[in-house]
């Protein structure tokens, strides 16, 4: 038998396989299980990451399973990674309702947008990984939730705190407004979601405002971006883009002296962050939704256990915050389905209005705020603890309390962007 | 001359005869079949997720038309393709969602077809634009022009300035309901069936009008140059116009892909045109055959079908080797990679020369030596 002959049985062999395997995952999971899809990116843009957060989604899941389910019924997690590749989360959104599934765990903004309009057709609660202010109002997109407080909030969360703590130290205080400019990849939707709100914060406490520099999610040399911000000689950037990026731009702000201080979207934000900046790390901060992993907080010791027990092979130094916001997640997520399954529906509408519309502080532990969803409003809390990296560590800064602060403009104005 | 089956041996005496559509009545009978499958099997057995799979297909088989029309037949080698798709799907939804269209067009369901044929128009001129070096340069510099296009259109142009239309920030969204086409309440595109016969109707009139530019002067100019650019030069084709006019009609094609792709997307941004798009389309006709109508539909076929069934290949199995969640997936982006340099090497002409094998054994049969 020729080389080509082996080659083509392998590769028909190949064939069958994928179609077999593929034709039995297709299959529905058993009666009396309920279905939940995972969109997550492991191979993408966003993959520094995507890959902790759905490891996190795979473990959380199977606590859920291991306490009792919902009600008894146990979960089966149908957990796809989409490469941060839309058309293909497109396509998965499909197979999840193939596959009868009552809600989707979600990942970037791009995805979660695009799908928005769909989900509140069909009805789907959609748990995203995205925390675009975007999708806090009930009026516009209804079924889109997440436990955490969003990027637009956390971000005049940290422009406020760094304005109360950081700026009155400084030598020009009362002398001139401080100046501040945004880092962040201009075409990635989920960095560029909060600008108009960080924009807005920034205007109203007084900064002036410098050219936003466009810095790809890839980057490793930023150095022509900060060149710009020193040029500008500004006192505080926001970076919108994701932790590699991040530190390399915080990296080379250090190594050519920009003598900014940074705040930090929360997806730039983790352990790896003064690991791979180093120095440079030092005083960035940024608010952070629940705490880091291994915290001595309720319920981390449960989420240490099951990576410990589900993913032996990773050290825990190598776990990072993203676990922690997964398991916020699906533990919000299991609390909607257990009222809307005691109440006696579990589907899509029943889930949003008997389950995640009846929470009134709600505690899921973890070092995250209660969680309060309303009818006209899923901003889930409006106090933000904001860090700030001390000796490679983080450590809680204030707790901004933007509802207290402005109530007027956190009640109507500063709701769905 | 309308026969069942074509005789043995080749009678035609002329061209048309010869590059005739559906000689026999037996091709007839397959594109009827063809015709049924498409437009009634598909849709009546297929639920939301297989017809978002076929919706992807159609959208790869547009993509790669156009790369297909510029590597395949004139000889020109793109590597910045995502980018015109990308003016085709920003110039429509800009013309839906900002261009005052009076009254009239938006009931008659005018609006969105108009502006399939004006992002159409705009991508292959843009298209062109990025064509004038071929007039210099060919081979690896002439990719590196056209990944010029890519950087500039999408991550320049379109990410700094057209995304900032309207004052949304990076993304456009486009709700249901906003595109409509026809007076009819039924052309409101809002379901993946509408989606899936919108996107067969044009690709249909994509593949044939390319075919039928391939069959007439313009085609067999194509050719020329791509076989010896030089030897067609001398033969007295202008090579610089029809160069241009292929980078025009490719950019034309890709143009549409966009303006149709929004159909299927709730928002737009930068971000669904990546650089990596343009490489996945000049690997799906490498796959399906370069220089080949049908390779390219059965590249955008293999590619997406395949992509999903190895998708759903590693799930099952990460049951039961939790390990393979994290370090099997890698397999996917491997095996595009992986696909591309096996066809390239055990066969190069792609799944189209298989299917020509293959329909040449079943013509032959029983009687194939």
């Amino acid at each position: 038998m020729n080389q080509k002959k082996v080659l083509s049985g392998f590769y028909v062999l190949l064939l069958s396989v994928m179609l077999v395997a593929g034709g039995v995952s297709s299959a529905s999971a058993a009666a009396g299980t309920i279905n939940v899809g995972a969109l997550n990116d492991m191979t993408g843009a966003t993959s520094d990451v995507g890959k902790d957060y759905a490891l996190g989604i795979a473990e959380a899941i199977h606590y859920v399973n291991d306490t009792g389910g919902i009600n008894g019924k146990m979960i089966k997690l149908h957990q796809f990674d989409y490469g941060y590749r839309v058309p293909e989360a497109l396509t998965k959104y499909k197979l999840f309702q193939r596959l009868g599934c009552v809600a989707v765990l979600g990942w970037g903004t791009g995805d979660t947008e695009a799908l928005s309009p769909t989900v509140t057709k069909d009805k789907m609660p959609y748990i995203s990984a995205s925390y675009s202010g975007h999708l806090t109002d009930p009026k516009k997109t209804p079924y889109n939730l997440f436990f955490a407080t969003d990027y637009s909030t956390n971000a005049r969360a940290s422009i406020t705190a760094w304005f109360d703590k950081k700026w009155p130290k400084h030598k020009d205080f009362g002398k001139r407004k401080p100046r501040f400019a945004c880092s962040y990849m201009f075409a990635s939707p989920y960095a560029s979601a909060p600008i108009k709100a960080i924009k807005d914060q920034a205007t109203i406490l007084g900064f002036d405002i410098g050219a936003d520099q466009d810095v790809s999610l890839f980057a490793i040399d930023t150095k022509s971006q900060m060149l710009a911000m020193k040029e500008f000689k500004a006192d505080l950037i926001w970076h919108g883009n994701t932790t590699m990026s991040v530190s390399a731009t915080i990296r080379d702000a250090y190594s050519l002296g920009v003598g900014a201080d940074h705040i930090v979207n929360l997806w730039g934000l983790d352990e790896n962050l003064p690991k791979l900046a180093a120095k440079a790390a030092e005083g960035t901060m940024g608010a952070a939704v629940c705490a880091f992993f291994g915290e001595k907080v309720p319920g981390m010791d449960k989420v240490v256990e099951y990576a410990k027990k589900y993913n032996p092979g990773i050290p825990a130094d190598k776990r990072l915050i993203r676990t922690v916001q997964a398991w916020g997640d699906v533990l919000i997520l299991r609390e909607a389905m257990i009222r809307a399954d005691k109440a006696g529906k579990l589907d899509g509408e029943s889930i949003l209005k008997l389950g995640f519309e009846t929470m009134n502080n709600f505690d899921i532990g973890l070092g995250a705020p209660p969680v309060t969803f309303t009818a006209t409003d899923h901003r889930v809390a409006g106090i933000v603890p904001v860090y700030e990296v001390k000796d490679g560590k983080f450590v809680l800064v204030e707790k901004v309390d933007l509802k207290g602060r402005w109530p007027e403009k956190w009640a109507t104005d500063w709701i769905g962007w | 001359m309308s026969t069942t089956f074509l005789p043995c041996g080749v009678y035609h005496e002329n061209y048309k005869q010869d590059h005739a559509w559906w000689q026999t009545k037996f091709i007839k009978s397959k594109m009827f079949l063809l015709f049924i499958t498409l437009f009634f099997i598909i849709p009546w057995m297929s639920d939301s997720y297989s017809l978002s799979i076929c919706n992807q297909i159609g959208y790869t088989i547009l993509g790669a038309l156009g790369v297909q029309l510029l590597i395949g037949f004139c000889g020109q080698v793109t590597l910045g393709h995502a980018a015109f798709l990308a003016v085709g799907a920003y110039v429509s939804t800009l013309l839906v969602l900002e261009f005052p269209w009076p009254a009239v067009f938006i009931e008659l369901g005018l609006a969105y077809p108009i502006s399939i044929f004006i992002a159409a128009i705009t991508a292959g001129l843009w298209s062109v634009l990025f064509g004038l070096p071929s007039a210099r340069v060919k081979g690896f510099y002439l990719i590196l022009t056209t990944m010029a296009a890519q950087f500039i259109t999408v991550d320049f142009i379109i990410t700094q300035y057209v995304s900032q239309i309207g004052g949304r920030g990076q993304a456009f969204s486009l709700p249901l309901g906003t595109i409509k086409v026809g007076p009819w309440a039924w052309g409101v595109i809002d379901s993946d069936i509408k989606i899936y016969y919108m996107m067969i109707v044009l690709t249909i009139i994509c593949v044939v009008g390319v075919v039928n530019l391939l069959r007439s002067r313009v085609g067999r100019a194509w050719v020329a140059i791509r076989d010896n650019d030089i030897s067609a030069e001398v033969m007295g084709i202008d090579i610089i116009k029809y160069k241009l006019l292929a980078f025009f009609v490719a950019g034309f094609i890709g143009g549409i892909a966009g303006a149709v792709w929004i159909s299927n997307l709730a928002a737009i941004s930068p971000e669904h045109f990546p650089w990596f798009w343009s490489l996945w389309l000049v690997g799906v006709i490498l796959i399906g055959g370069v220089g080949s109508i049908h390779g390219t539909i059965f590249g955008s076929i293999f590619m997406v079908v395949v992509m999903e069934l190895l998708q759903m290949a590693v799930m099952p199995l990460a049951d039961t080797y939790p390990k393979l969640l994290m370090d099997f997936l890698f397999i996917k982006e491997a095996a595009f990679g992986l696909a591309i340099c096996a066809f390239l090497i055990f066969e190069p002409n792609g799944l189209a020369y298989r299917w020509w094998q293959a329909k040449n054994y079943f013509n032959l049969w029983p009687f194939s030596y």
